[in-house]
C-alpha cells in the first residue's frame, strides 16, 4: 500500500531537529552520511501505524505526538544512581553507565583491556574506530525505529568477549534518565560474544529522582553470539511517567549457541519491544522470555520474530504479564521455521493476568512453517486471579490482599523462574510487589 | 468447643440441599471422625467449616468456642484457629514454600495478637517442624505443591497445620493418595498436634487412617445428616458391612 499519508506533528519535526543536531553527535564525519541516509529511510517511511501489520496493535503516528529535543548531559551523584537502580541496584556486576543516553566514565566500572573483555562506550568506539558507524543501520530496512535510532544514536555499550572467553560477573548496561527538560535519547549497544565464550549482559532503565516524566527512549541492541557461546541477555525498564520505550534486539545466534534472553517492562505509558534472533547454525538453543506490568492506560507491546534458518534448533518463549485498570498488553510472535530448517523444535507461550474488567490482551502467534519434520507449538491464556487459590490462601489466615498479592507475584513467578541470577530475580520480584502495592484496583 | 447446629447447606445457584440439618459437637481435646459414603456431604462440611465461597448455609450455625464462623471470612477463621487441610492441597507456582509458610504464619500470629516470627526465629521453627514430617527444607524453597507427590502434598498440608497451631483441625479425606509409610508420617504429625485445647474432625472415606489416628467419636454422615454416632469400634463395624444400611434419605 503506497498511499501518500499526510505527515504527523512528530513526523515533521523529527527531520528538522536532526538537522539541529546532527552535527554535534558523535562519530563526526565518518558517521554522518550512514546518520544522513537513515534520516532520509525513516523521512520515507515514517512513522509506524495500525495499518502495518506488525504495528497493528502500536500506532506510533498516534501515540508519539511530539518529537521531542535529545537529551543533553545532566550530573548524576553515585548516591543518585543507586536510588535510581533500586532494587536493581543489589545486582552485581561491572557497570557501563549512560545518563540521558550520554556515557558517565564517573559512574562505570573501569575496564581494562583484558584481552578476553574489550568494554567501551560507542561515542568513544567510533573515535577510535573500533566500531564502524558507516555500517549502523545499514542493513536494517524498513524499520523507522531502528532507522531514528541509527539517525540520533549518541552512545551505548560496545562489548566483545573474545572467543573461548568466560565472563563470570554480569556486565550492567545502566541508562538512568536525569534532569527536568523533556528528552528523547538513542542508544545502540553493539555486542559480540566469541566461538565458546561465556557472557551475562543485562540492560537497565531506570529514572532519577526528580528526571521529568517526559520522555522518549528509543534503544537497540545487536548481539551476536558464536558458535557454542553461551549468553544471557537482559533488559530490565522500571519507568515511570508519560514515557515511550521503544526498544529493539537484534540477536544473532551460531552452531550450538546457547542463548537465554530476558525481557521485564513497567511503568512505561508505550512499550514497544521489537525481538529478531535469527539462527545461523544448527543446534542452537534458544530461550526468549519476559514479565511485564501495566496499570493505567499504559501499552506495553512485545513482538517477536523468531528465524529458524537451520535446522536442528531449539525455541521456547514465555511471557507472562499482568494488566490493571484499561491498560493493554500485546504479544506478537512469529516463528519461521524455513523449508531447510527441519528438526526445528518451537514452543511459545503468551500469559495475561487480568486484574481488571477493562485491561486488554491481545496475543497473535504466528507460525510460518515451510519445513515438514519439526515439533513447533504456542498457546495463549488471559486468566483472572483464581478463586480457589485465593481461597487456599486464605484459609491459610492470608487477608485478601496479601493473598491476592501472593497470587500475581505466582503467576509472574513462572516467567521470573527463568532468571538465573538470584539478586536480579529478587529484585524483579520486589519491583512486582512493590507496583502491585501502589496499583489501584 | 465446636458446635454445628442443624446445618443446611447448598451450592450457589443450585437448589439441591447437600447439607440437611446436620447437627455434631466436638468438644476441645476430642478427635471426632466423620464417615460416609461418596457423595454424603462430607467434604461440603469441611469447606463450609473453612469459608469456602460459593456454598450457602440456608438455615443452621456453626459456632466455635461459642462465636459464630458464617459471617467470618476464610483467613478471619483461620485466625480464630481453624484449619482446613485440603483433600486436594493446590500448587502456587512461583510462589516458594517457605515464603507462603512464613506470610501465613505471621499473618494469623499478627490477628491473633502475637510478635511476628523474625527469619531465623522462622527459620527454625520450620526446619523443627519439617524434620518431624520427613521433610526436607530444600522441598520447601520449591513452589508450593508443585511436583509434589501425593505423599509430599499431604505432608506439607500438616506441615502448615503446624505452623499455623490451629485449634480446630479439619483433615479432609487426608489419606486418600498415600501409601502406608506416608500415611504413617502424616498420622504422627496429626497425632503429634492432639492436645488438651485442640478439636479435630478427621473426614474419611476409609477407616484405615483411623488405626493410626485413633478417634474419640465416629459419626456416619450419609444423605446429608449425622446417621449414627459411636466409639471407634463403629469405624471397624462400616468396614465390614460397608455404608448400605445408610444409604437414601434419611427419615
Amino acid at each position: 500500500m503506497n498511499v501518500a499519508v499526510i505527515k504527523t506533528k512528530a513526523e515533521q519535526a523529527i527531520p528538522e531537529l536532526f538537522e539541529k543536531v546532527a552535527d554535534t553527535l558523535p562519530g563526526g564525519a565518518k558517521a554522518a552520511p550512514a546518520r544522513r541516509e537513515a534520516m532520509s529511510r525513516f523521512a520515507a517511511i515514517g512513522l509506524p501505524h495500525r495499518r502495518i501489520e506488525e504495528w497493528k496493535y502500536t500506532d506510533l503516528r498516534t501515540s508519539l505526538k511530539d518529537a521531542l529535543a535529545p537529551a543533553t548531559e545532566a550530573g548524576l551523584s553515585a548516591e543518585a544512581l543507586t536510588a535510581a537502580l533500586g532494587p536493581l541496584a543489589a545486582v552485581a556486576g561491572d557497570r557501563i553507565v549512560f545518563v540521558n543516553g550520554i556515557y558517565s566514565a564517573v559512574l562505570s566500572t573501569k575496564f581494562d583491556s583484558s584481552g578476553l573483555l574489550n568494554v567501551a562506550p560507542l561515542s568513544e568506539a567510533l573515535a577510535s574506530g573500533l566500531a564502524n558507524l558507516g555500517a549502523i543501520g545499514a542493513d536494517e530496512g524498513q524499520n523507522a525505529v531502528l532507522a531514528l535510532n541509527a539517525a540520533f544514536v549518541t552512545d551505548g555499550a560496545v562489548i566483545s568477549v573474545a572467543d573461548g572467553a568466560e565472563i563470570d560477573t554480569p556486565l550492567l548496561i545502566v541508562n538512568v534518565r536525569a534532569g527536568k527538560t523533556a528528552q528523547s535519547t538513542a542508544t545502540r549497544n553493539i555486542i559480540n560474544v566469541g566461538t565458546k565464550a561465556k557472557a551475562t549482559i543485562i540492560e537497565m532503565f531506570v529514572v532519577a529522582a526528580g528526571a521529568t516524566a517526559n520522555a522518549q527512549a528509543n534503544s537497540a541492541t545487536e548481539i551476536k553470539a558464536g558458535d557454542g557461546a553461551e549468553v544471557v541477555h537482559v533488559k530490565c525498564v522500571s519507568d515511570a511517567g508519560e514515557v515511550s520505550h521503544l526498544s529493539n534486539w537484534l540477536v544473532g545466534l551460531g552452531t550450538g549457541t546457547v542463548y537465554r534472553g530476558f525481557q521485564f517492562t513497567s511503568g512505561t505509558r508505550v512499550t514497544r519491544n521489537g525481538i529478531n534472533v535469527t539462527y545461523g547454525g544448527e543446534n542452537a538453543k534458544l530461550d526468549m522470555s519476559g514479565a511485564f506490568l501495566a496499570r493505567g492506560s499504559e501499552h506495553i507491546d512485545t513482538t517477536l520474530v523468531v528465524d529458524h534458518a537451520v535446522p536442528k534448533c531449539e525455541s521456547r518463549e514465555l511471557f507472562k504479564g499482568v494488566l490493571a485498570n484499561h491498560s493493554r498488553g500485546i504479544f506478537q510472535g512469529k516463528i519461521i521455521v524455513r523449508p531447510d530448517a527441519q528438526k526445528t523444535d518451537g514452543k511459545q507461550m503468551a500469559q495475561a493476568l487480568m486484574l481488571s474488567p477493562d485491561a486488554e490482551f491481545d496475543s497473535k502467534p504466528e507460525l510460518e512453517i515451510y519445513a515438514d519434520d519439526v515439533v513447533c507449538g504456542h498457546g495463549s491464556t488471559v486468566a483472572e486471579i483464581d478463586e480457589d487459590l485465593m481461597f487456599y490462601c486464605q484459609s491459610r489466615g492470608i487477608p485478601p490482599g496479601t493473598a491476592r498479592a501472593l497470587l500475581v507475584q505466582s503467576f509472574i513467578g513462572e516467567a521470573l523462574e527463568k532468571i538465573e541470577i538470584e539478586t536480579l530475580r529478587d529484585a524483579l520480584t520486589s519491583t512486582t510487589l512493590d507496583w502491585l502495592d501502589e496499583t489501584k484496583a | 468447643m465446636l458446635e454445628i447446629k442443624n446445618l443446611h447447606v447448598k451450592i450457589e445457584d443450585e437448589e439441591r440441599q447437600i447439607l440437611k440439618g446436620l447437627s455434631l459437637t466436638v468438644p476441645k481435646g476430642e478427635v471426632h471422625a466423620i464417615m460416609g459414603p461418596n457423595g454424603s456431604g462430607k467434604s461440603t462440611l469441611a469447606y463450609v467449616l473453612a469459608g469456602r465461597p460459593g456454598y450457602e448455609v440456608t438455615e443452621g450455625d456453626i459456632l466455635w468456642n461459642g462465636e459464630s464462623l458464617l459471617e467470618m471470612e476464610p483467613d478471619e477463621r483461620a485466625a480464630k484457629g481453624v484449619f482446613l487441610a485440603f483433600q486436594y492441597p493446590m500448587e502456587i507456582p512461583g510462589v516458594a514454600g517457605l515464603t507462603f509458610l512464613r506470610t501465613a504464619a505471621n499473618a494469623v500470629r499478627k490477628k491473633r495478637g502475637e510478635a511476628e516470627l523474625t527469619t531465623p526465629e522462622f527459620m527454625k521453627v520450620v526446619r523443627e517442624k519439617a524434620a518431624k514430617l520427613n521433610i526436607d527444607t530444600e522441598m520447601l524453597k520449591r513452589p508450593v505443591n508443585v511436583g509434589f507427590s501425593g505423599g509430599e502434598k499431604k505432608r506439607s498440608e500438616i506441615l502448615q497445620m503446624a505452623m499455623l497451631e490451629p485449634t480446630l483441625c479439619v483433615l479432609d479425606e487426608t489419606d486418600s493418595g498415600l501409601d502406608i509409610d506416608a500415611l504413617r508420617i502424616v498420622a504422627d504429625g496429626v497425632n503429634a498436634l492432639r492436645g488438651p485445647d485442640r478439636a479435630m474432625l478427621v473426614i474419611t472415606h476409609y477407616q484405615r487412617l483411623l488405626n493410626y489416628i485413633v478417634p474419640d467419636k465416629v459419626h456416619v454422615l450419609s444423605g446429608g445428616q449425622i446417621r449414627k454416632s459411636g466409639d471407634k469400634s463403629l469405624a471397624l463395624e462400616l468396614e465390614k458391612s460397608g455404608y448400605k444400611e445408610y444409604e437414601g434419605e434419611a427419615a
